[in-house]
Protein backbone atom coordinates (compact mmCIF):
# COMPACT_ATOMS: atom_id res chain seq x y z
CA UNK A 1 0.00 0.00 0.00
CA UNK A 2 1.30 3.60 -0.96
CA UNK A 3 2.17 5.86 1.57
CA UNK A 4 -0.79 8.42 1.15
CA UNK A 5 1.02 11.41 2.39
CA UNK A 6 3.95 10.60 -0.68
CA UNK A 7 0.82 10.77 -2.86
CA UNK A 8 -1.01 13.98 -1.87
CA UNK A 9 1.49 16.13 -4.20
CA UNK A 10 0.53 14.08 -7.18
CA UNK A 11 -3.70 14.08 -6.21
CA UNK A 12 -3.23 18.14 -5.50
CA UNK A 13 -2.09 18.02 -9.27
CA UNK A 14 -5.08 16.37 -10.77
CA UNK A 15 -3.34 12.61 -11.05
CA UNK A 16 -6.44 10.34 -10.94
CA UNK A 17 -4.22 7.26 -10.63
CA UNK A 18 -2.76 8.57 -7.29
CA UNK A 19 -6.19 9.33 -5.98
CA UNK A 20 -6.99 6.03 -6.77
CA UNK A 21 -4.07 4.60 -5.04
CA UNK A 22 -4.83 6.54 -1.70
CA UNK A 23 -8.46 5.46 -2.10
CA UNK A 24 -7.46 1.74 -2.22
CA UNK A 25 -6.14 2.76 1.35
CA UNK A 26 -8.64 5.06 2.75
CA UNK A 27 -12.39 3.90 1.92
CA UNK A 28 -12.52 1.32 4.57
CA UNK A 29 -11.43 3.87 7.12
CA UNK A 30 -13.94 6.15 5.99
CA UNK A 31 -16.44 3.72 5.87
CA UNK A 32 -15.84 3.12 9.60
CA UNK A 33 -16.06 6.12 10.51
CA UNK A 34 -19.81 6.07 9.70
CA UNK A 35 -20.51 3.22 11.99
CA UNK A 36 -22.70 5.54 14.30
CA UNK A 37 -25.09 6.74 11.32
CA UNK A 38 -25.79 3.63 9.42
CA UNK A 39 -28.64 3.24 11.02
CA UNK A 40 -30.12 6.33 9.65
CA UNK A 41 -28.17 7.36 6.68
CA UNK A 42 -27.38 5.02 3.62
CA UNK A 43 -23.25 5.23 4.23
CA UNK A 44 -22.83 3.94 1.12
CA UNK A 45 -24.04 6.94 -0.43
CA UNK A 46 -22.14 9.34 1.59
CA UNK A 47 -19.13 7.26 1.74
CA UNK A 48 -18.92 7.70 -2.08
CA UNK A 49 -20.09 11.92 -2.16
CA UNK A 50 -17.81 12.39 0.66
CA UNK A 51 -14.99 10.40 -1.56
CA UNK A 52 -16.12 12.61 -4.93
CA UNK A 53 -15.59 15.35 -2.76
CA UNK A 54 -12.08 14.95 -1.42
CA UNK A 55 -11.70 14.83 -5.02
CA UNK A 56 -13.15 18.08 -5.85
CA UNK A 57 -11.02 20.04 -2.93
CA UNK A 58 -7.61 17.79 -2.75
CA UNK A 59 -6.12 20.67 -5.56
CA UNK A 60 -6.57 23.36 -2.50
CA UNK A 61 -5.43 20.83 0.77
CA UNK A 62 -2.02 21.04 1.65
CA UNK A 63 0.18 18.88 4.02
CA UNK A 64 -0.22 20.19 8.18
CA UNK A 65 2.35 17.77 9.08
CA UNK A 66 0.31 15.43 10.87
CA UNK A 67 -0.54 11.96 8.58
CA UNK A 68 -2.73 11.78 5.76
CA UNK A 69 -4.84 15.13 5.37
CA UNK A 70 -6.59 13.22 2.87
CA UNK A 71 -8.09 11.10 4.84
CA UNK A 72 -8.95 13.29 8.14
CA UNK A 73 -10.50 15.59 5.32
CA UNK A 74 -12.78 12.62 3.85
CA UNK A 75 -14.00 11.66 7.30
CA UNK A 76 -14.95 14.87 8.40
CA UNK A 77 -16.72 15.18 4.53
CA UNK A 78 -18.51 12.08 5.52
CA UNK A 79 -19.96 12.81 8.87
CA UNK A 80 -20.91 16.02 7.61
CA UNK A 81 -23.19 14.45 5.17
CA UNK A 82 -24.68 11.88 6.96
CA UNK A 83 -25.16 14.79 9.16
CA UNK A 84 -27.02 16.82 6.51
CA UNK A 85 -28.88 13.62 5.32
CA UNK A 86 -30.10 13.21 9.06
CA UNK A 87 -31.47 16.95 9.37
CA UNK A 88 -33.49 16.25 5.88
CA UNK A 89 -34.85 13.21 7.49
CA UNK A 90 -35.65 15.64 10.29
CA UNK A 91 -34.59 13.11 13.01
CA UNK A 92 -35.42 15.29 15.73
CA UNK A 93 -32.51 17.89 16.52
CA UNK A 94 -31.90 16.07 20.21
CA UNK A 95 -30.80 12.38 18.30
CA UNK A 96 -29.05 14.44 15.59
CA UNK A 97 -26.54 16.41 18.25
CA UNK A 98 -25.80 13.18 20.32
CA UNK A 99 -24.89 11.06 16.85
CA UNK A 100 -22.79 13.91 15.94
CA UNK A 101 -21.63 13.91 19.32
CA UNK A 102 -20.75 10.52 19.34
CA UNK A 103 -19.28 10.52 16.29
CA UNK A 104 -16.68 13.23 16.88
CA UNK A 105 -15.52 11.05 20.19
CA UNK A 106 -14.95 7.78 18.47
CA UNK A 107 -11.51 6.50 18.21
CA UNK A 108 -9.58 7.00 14.83
CA UNK A 109 -10.30 3.92 12.56
CA UNK A 110 -7.28 1.17 13.55
CA UNK A 111 -4.91 0.45 10.45
CA UNK A 112 -6.32 -1.45 7.78
CA UNK A 113 -5.65 -5.21 7.72
CA UNK A 114 -6.88 -6.06 4.57
CA UNK A 115 -4.07 -5.82 2.18
CA UNK A 116 -2.86 -9.10 3.58
CA UNK A 117 -0.99 -10.69 0.62
CA UNK A 118 -1.89 -14.22 2.14
CA UNK A 119 -5.80 -13.05 2.54
CA UNK A 120 -6.22 -12.23 -0.67
CA UNK A 121 -4.45 -14.94 -2.39
CA UNK A 122 -6.98 -17.12 -0.22
CA UNK A 123 -10.15 -15.07 -1.02
CA UNK A 124 -9.14 -15.55 -4.38
CA UNK A 125 -8.89 -19.64 -4.27
CA UNK A 126 -12.02 -19.56 -2.75
CA UNK A 127 -13.44 -17.24 -5.39
CA UNK A 128 -12.60 -19.85 -7.96
CA UNK A 129 -14.74 -23.04 -6.00
CA UNK A 130 -17.87 -21.08 -6.40
CA UNK A 131 -20.76 -23.03 -7.86
CA UNK A 132 -21.54 -21.74 -11.18
CA UNK A 133 -24.65 -19.33 -11.04
CA UNK A 134 -23.39 -17.73 -7.78
CA UNK A 135 -20.26 -17.62 -9.24
CA UNK A 136 -21.61 -15.50 -12.42
CA UNK A 137 -23.76 -13.52 -10.47
CA UNK A 138 -20.83 -12.09 -8.13
CA UNK A 139 -18.41 -11.63 -11.01
CA UNK A 140 -21.27 -9.77 -12.94
CA UNK A 141 -21.60 -7.18 -9.94
CA UNK A 142 -17.20 -7.04 -9.73
CA UNK A 143 -17.11 -6.53 -13.00
CA UNK A 144 -19.88 -3.64 -13.35
CA UNK A 145 -18.50 -2.13 -10.00
CA UNK A 146 -21.66 0.20 -9.52
CA UNK A 147 -22.40 1.61 -12.38
CA UNK A 148 -25.61 -0.16 -13.33
CA UNK A 149 -28.18 -1.26 -11.07
CA UNK A 150 -28.81 -5.27 -10.58
CA UNK A 151 -31.89 -5.07 -12.75
CA UNK A 152 -29.75 -4.72 -15.72
CA UNK A 153 -27.34 -7.16 -14.50
CA UNK A 154 -30.02 -9.55 -14.00
CA UNK A 155 -31.29 -9.43 -17.19
CA UNK A 156 -27.95 -10.04 -18.58
CA UNK A 157 -27.82 -13.48 -17.46
CA UNK A 158 -31.14 -13.97 -17.91
CA UNK A 159 -31.55 -14.42 -14.09
CA UNK A 160 -35.12 -12.71 -12.77
CA UNK A 161 -33.86 -9.89 -10.54
CA UNK A 162 -34.28 -12.05 -6.91
CA UNK A 163 -32.69 -15.09 -8.15
CA UNK A 164 -29.72 -13.01 -9.15
CA UNK A 165 -29.45 -11.52 -5.40
CA UNK A 166 -30.40 -14.58 -3.99
CA UNK A 167 -27.20 -16.21 -6.52
CA UNK A 168 -25.14 -13.13 -5.09
CA UNK A 169 -25.72 -13.96 -1.61
CA UNK A 170 -25.13 -17.47 -1.94
CA UNK A 171 -21.55 -16.20 -3.50
CA UNK A 172 -20.91 -14.45 -0.72
CA UNK A 173 -21.87 -17.43 1.82
CA UNK A 174 -19.69 -19.90 0.15
CA UNK A 175 -16.86 -18.10 0.34
CA UNK A 176 -16.92 -16.92 4.19
CA UNK A 177 -18.10 -20.71 4.60
CA UNK A 178 -14.60 -21.54 2.63
CA UNK A 179 -12.30 -18.86 4.45
CA UNK A 180 -13.69 -20.44 7.86
CA UNK A 181 -12.35 -24.21 6.98
CA UNK A 182 -8.94 -22.36 5.68
CA UNK A 183 -9.09 -20.83 9.02
CA UNK A 184 -10.22 -17.23 8.72
CA UNK A 185 -12.67 -15.32 9.60
CA UNK A 186 -13.28 -12.20 8.28
CA UNK A 187 -14.98 -10.82 11.50
CA UNK A 188 -12.06 -11.44 13.30
CA UNK A 189 -10.11 -9.98 10.05
CA UNK A 190 -11.54 -6.54 10.69
CA UNK A 191 -11.86 -6.50 14.19
CA UNK B 1 -40.60 -5.70 -5.84
CA UNK B 2 -37.64 -6.88 -3.99
CA UNK B 3 -38.95 -9.81 -1.56
CA UNK B 4 -37.98 -8.85 2.44
CA UNK B 5 -35.55 -11.27 2.43
CA UNK B 6 -33.09 -9.74 -0.60
CA UNK B 7 -33.58 -6.47 0.49
CA UNK B 8 -29.97 -6.40 2.32
CA UNK B 9 -28.91 -7.78 -1.08
CA UNK B 10 -30.19 -5.21 -2.85
CA UNK B 11 -28.71 -2.46 -1.14
CA UNK B 12 -24.98 -4.39 -1.29
CA UNK B 13 -24.20 -3.09 -4.47
CA UNK B 14 -22.09 -0.48 -5.41
CA UNK B 15 -24.66 0.97 -7.46
CA UNK B 16 -26.65 4.27 -6.48
CA UNK B 17 -28.82 6.66 -8.25
CA UNK B 18 -28.41 10.32 -8.56
CA UNK B 19 -30.61 13.10 -8.55
CA UNK B 20 -30.52 15.74 -11.25
CA UNK B 21 -27.25 17.79 -10.41
CA UNK B 22 -25.61 14.69 -9.83
CA UNK B 23 -25.59 13.84 -6.04
CA UNK B 24 -25.26 10.60 -4.98
CA UNK B 25 -28.67 8.76 -3.26
CA UNK B 26 -29.50 6.11 -1.18
CA UNK B 27 -30.18 3.00 -2.94
CA UNK B 28 -34.42 2.43 -2.93
CA UNK B 29 -33.62 -0.61 -0.91
CA UNK B 30 -32.36 0.70 1.46
CA UNK B 31 -35.06 2.88 2.66
CA UNK B 32 -36.99 -0.51 2.54
CA UNK B 33 -35.04 -1.59 5.65
CA UNK B 34 -35.78 -1.41 9.22
CA UNK B 35 -33.49 -0.35 11.60
CA UNK B 36 -31.97 -3.90 12.46
CA UNK B 37 -31.60 -4.69 8.69
CA UNK B 38 -29.54 -0.77 8.17
CA UNK B 39 -27.23 -1.87 10.92
CA UNK B 40 -26.97 -5.54 9.65
CA UNK B 41 -26.42 -3.71 5.87
CA UNK B 42 -23.73 -1.73 7.18
CA UNK B 43 -21.35 -4.55 9.05
CA UNK B 44 -22.35 -6.69 5.86
CA UNK B 45 -20.71 -4.37 3.92
CA UNK B 46 -17.55 -4.28 5.33
CA UNK B 47 -17.08 -7.84 5.09
CA UNK B 48 -18.42 -7.76 1.64
CA UNK B 49 -16.08 -4.93 0.46
CA UNK B 50 -12.99 -6.64 2.11
CA UNK B 51 -13.81 -9.89 -0.20
CA UNK B 52 -14.56 -7.69 -3.26
CA UNK B 53 -10.81 -5.63 -2.82
CA UNK B 54 -9.33 -8.42 -2.71
CA UNK B 55 -10.40 -9.72 -6.00
CA UNK B 56 -9.50 -6.59 -7.80
CA UNK B 57 -5.99 -6.10 -8.73
CA UNK B 58 -5.66 -2.78 -7.66
CA UNK B 59 -7.12 -3.75 -4.45
CA UNK B 60 -10.55 -1.21 -5.13
CA UNK B 61 -13.84 -2.38 -3.65
CA UNK B 62 -16.56 -1.39 -6.36
CA UNK B 63 -17.25 1.23 -3.78
CA UNK B 64 -13.78 2.76 -5.12
CA UNK B 65 -14.28 1.87 -8.69
CA UNK B 66 -17.75 3.35 -8.85
CA UNK B 67 -16.56 6.66 -7.30
CA UNK B 68 -13.30 6.12 -9.71
CA UNK B 69 -15.98 6.12 -12.86
CA UNK B 70 -17.83 8.97 -11.36
CA UNK B 71 -14.29 11.30 -11.68
CA UNK B 72 -13.81 9.77 -14.90
CA UNK B 73 -17.09 10.62 -16.81
CA UNK B 74 -16.99 14.12 -15.66
CA UNK B 75 -13.52 14.92 -16.52
CA UNK B 76 -14.91 13.05 -20.27
CA UNK B 77 -12.00 10.58 -20.23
Amino acid sequence: MMDPDALLPAIAAGDDQAFEAWLAGAEHRVRLSLRRFAAYVDTEAVLQEALLRVWQVAPRVKADGQHDPLLRLAIRIGRNLAISDLRRARLTPVDVEELERLAASDPGPPEPRVGDPLLRRTIRECRDLLPTKPGLALTARLQNAGTEPDNALAVRLGMRLNTFLQNITRARRHLEDCLRRRGIDLVVELA
Amino acid sequence: MIPPESLQEAALTAWRPQDPVGAIRPHPAWADLDHAGRLALYEATIRARVLEAALNLNGLTPTGRAVMARILRRAGT
